[in-house]
């Protein structure tokens, strides 16, 4: 469950706010990604401020830790130990060097031709930019319409933004900027 | 005065409706027909109903009460963007459509932000064309209730405004539902079909308040006559458009252009007169679409008053 903090003027646009991120999250199957959200809305100022903190951020994943790999004549061999990862793994391979010279031997069991091992275990996957680019989409769709003055704040786990209809100001920048840190904080 | 009721059963003997319907006088606005399956809306005088009932429990069928039947409604949102459709503007349409109403959907131009949200004169003058309009204005109490009330406040046709926050009144519409917000999915738990007939009910008592109005300078035909004899018009008849003529209240939209058949039109016989002598015959905001306005029996009674010098 994501855990709400909602402050603002109006009540029953908290709740109906906070009811639609979660539909949102739950229509785009990412509920179980998000950890904390919070959601400042003051109608009368015409400011909307929504941030996101990502469950599990462990930032990026070097192959070498996500499979072992072992150096073989013509190629490398690699065995998968973190099935979460396989089919991400599987896709940057084929994209880097062509599906010809990438087969998947069993579910686990990926043999690369014709690439040394050091040259896979420098590879890195980062698991979060796609779930990143699915959190924007749905802070895009919570914001209202017509509050197209937006400013975007995001560091590895936190995604925060501020929407206004008219000219971003200096202190809704800086409420949004005290918000995005708050997050940050808790996940120290 | 006649009541617009729909017929629900099978077609077996169905032409046996069809002949009491035409021998007391009514009109057959509508037929559906799946398979073996009919719907008919029809027009009839409402002294006879007993008669039409009697008859459709001989057949087999029902009759079903559509307070909207004859009616065009308008459903507004602030724009046409993935925030406000297809719920729960979609969702209000299709539930008004239960009740007989003819529905369209629309989203402003420049419709949402707070103090951005405006509505233009030729938007206005679309929206007039129908029976009744509902806006639907979204969660926020502070833009509701000083900024976007200005979208409806010239509208001359009677509005019902849904809106998410509960409020007592709002100025410059006939009802108001609250509640309804911002959606996401469709309105199908309980409390939101709840809401859903609510709305109903407003739009019912809006359209019956109207009726009203108009029975007292009642209108010479009532729209049906005037459909009736639109029906024999060949430019109708060939008209691949749904519903080629949709009933309002005090008249009709007939799908054929204005340019074209305005002549036709004019020339068109209704109870001995000259559909020119009994309407007002304008030109479509939405093009390709005539309007026909039924002038009131006292209006058509004044033209025939010999002047005195």
């Amino acid at each position: 469950m994501v855990e709400f903090e909602l402050e603002g003027t109006e009540q029953y646009a908290l709740d109906s706010y906070q009811w639609l991120l979660e539909r949102i999250l739950m229509d785009m199957s990412i509920s179980n990604m998000v950890e904390r959200a919070r959601l400042i809305i003051r109608p009368d100022q015409t400011l909307f401020i929504v941030s996101l903190k990502v469950k599990h951020s462990s930032g990026k994943r070097p192959v070498n830790d996500i499979a072992e790999l072992v150096g073989q004549e013509g190629g490398t061999f690699l065995t998968i130990k973190d099935e979460a990862f396989a089919p991400r793994l599987l896709a940057t391979l084929w994209r880097l060097y062509g599906r010809e010279r990438v087969q998947q031997l069993t579910r686990l069991e990926i043999f690369v031709e014709g690439v040394p091992v050091n040259e896979v275990s420098d590879l890195s996957l980062d698991p979060e930019e796609e779930v990143r680019s699915q959190l924007l989409d749905a802070m895009w769709r919570l914001l209202p319409e017509g509050l197209k003055v937006r400013n975007e704040i995001y560091t590895d786990d936190v995604m925060t933004i501020v929407a206004t209809e008219h000219g971003m100001t200096v202190d809704f920048l800086e409420e949004a900027k005290k918000v995005h840190k708050n997050m940050i904080g808790e996940a120290a | 005065m006649y009541e617009v009721l729909m017929y629900d059963g099978g077609v077996h003997k169905v032409e046996q409706l069809y002949e009491l319907i035409e021998d007391v006088g009514g009109f057959i606005l509508q037929k559906t027909q799946v398979q073996v399956m009919i719907t008919i809306t029809m027009a009839i005088p409402a002294e006879d109903r007993p008669l039409i009932e009697a008859k459709t429990a001989e057949l087999g069928g029902k009759v079903v009460e559509v307070p909207l039947a004859g009616t065009e409604i308008a459903v507004i949102g602030p724009t046409l963007g993935r925030h406000h459709m297809p719920h729960p503007i979609c969702d209000i349409a299709e539930h008004l459509r239960r009740y007989g109403a003819i529905t369209i959907v629309m989203g402003l131009a420049r419709g949402r932000g707070r103090k951005t949200c405006q509505i233009s004169a030729s938007e206005k003058a679309i929206i007039e064309e129908y029976d009744a309009a509902i806006f639907m204005l979204g969660n926020f109490k502070e833009c509701v209730t000083h900024e976007k009330i200005d979208l409806f406040k010239d509208i001359q046709i009677p509005v019902v405004t849904v809106v998410g926050p509960e409020l007592d009144s709002l100025p410059h519409c006939e009802a108001l539902v609250c509640g309804v917000g911002r959606k996401v999915e469709r309105m199908r738990r309980s409390e939101e079909i709840a809401k859903l007939e609510e709305i109903a009910d407003r739009v019912k008592e809006v359209i019956s308040v109207r009726r009203q109005e108009i029975e007292e300078d009642p209108l010479f035909v009532h729209p049906s006559e005037v459909k009736d004899a639109l029906d024999d018009m060949d430019a109708v008849q060939e008209c691949l458009r749904p519903a080629p003529v949709v009933l309002h209240v005090d008249g009709l939209r007939v799908k054929i252009p204005y340019e074209k058949h305005l002549k036709e039109l004019e020339e068109l016989e209704v109870y001995g007169r000259k559909l020119k002598d009994i309407a007002t015959i304008s030109n479509c905001r939405l093009g390709d679409s005539t309007m026909i306005r039924i002038k009131t029996k006292a209006e058509v009674q004044e033209m025939y008053v010999p002047k005195v010098d």
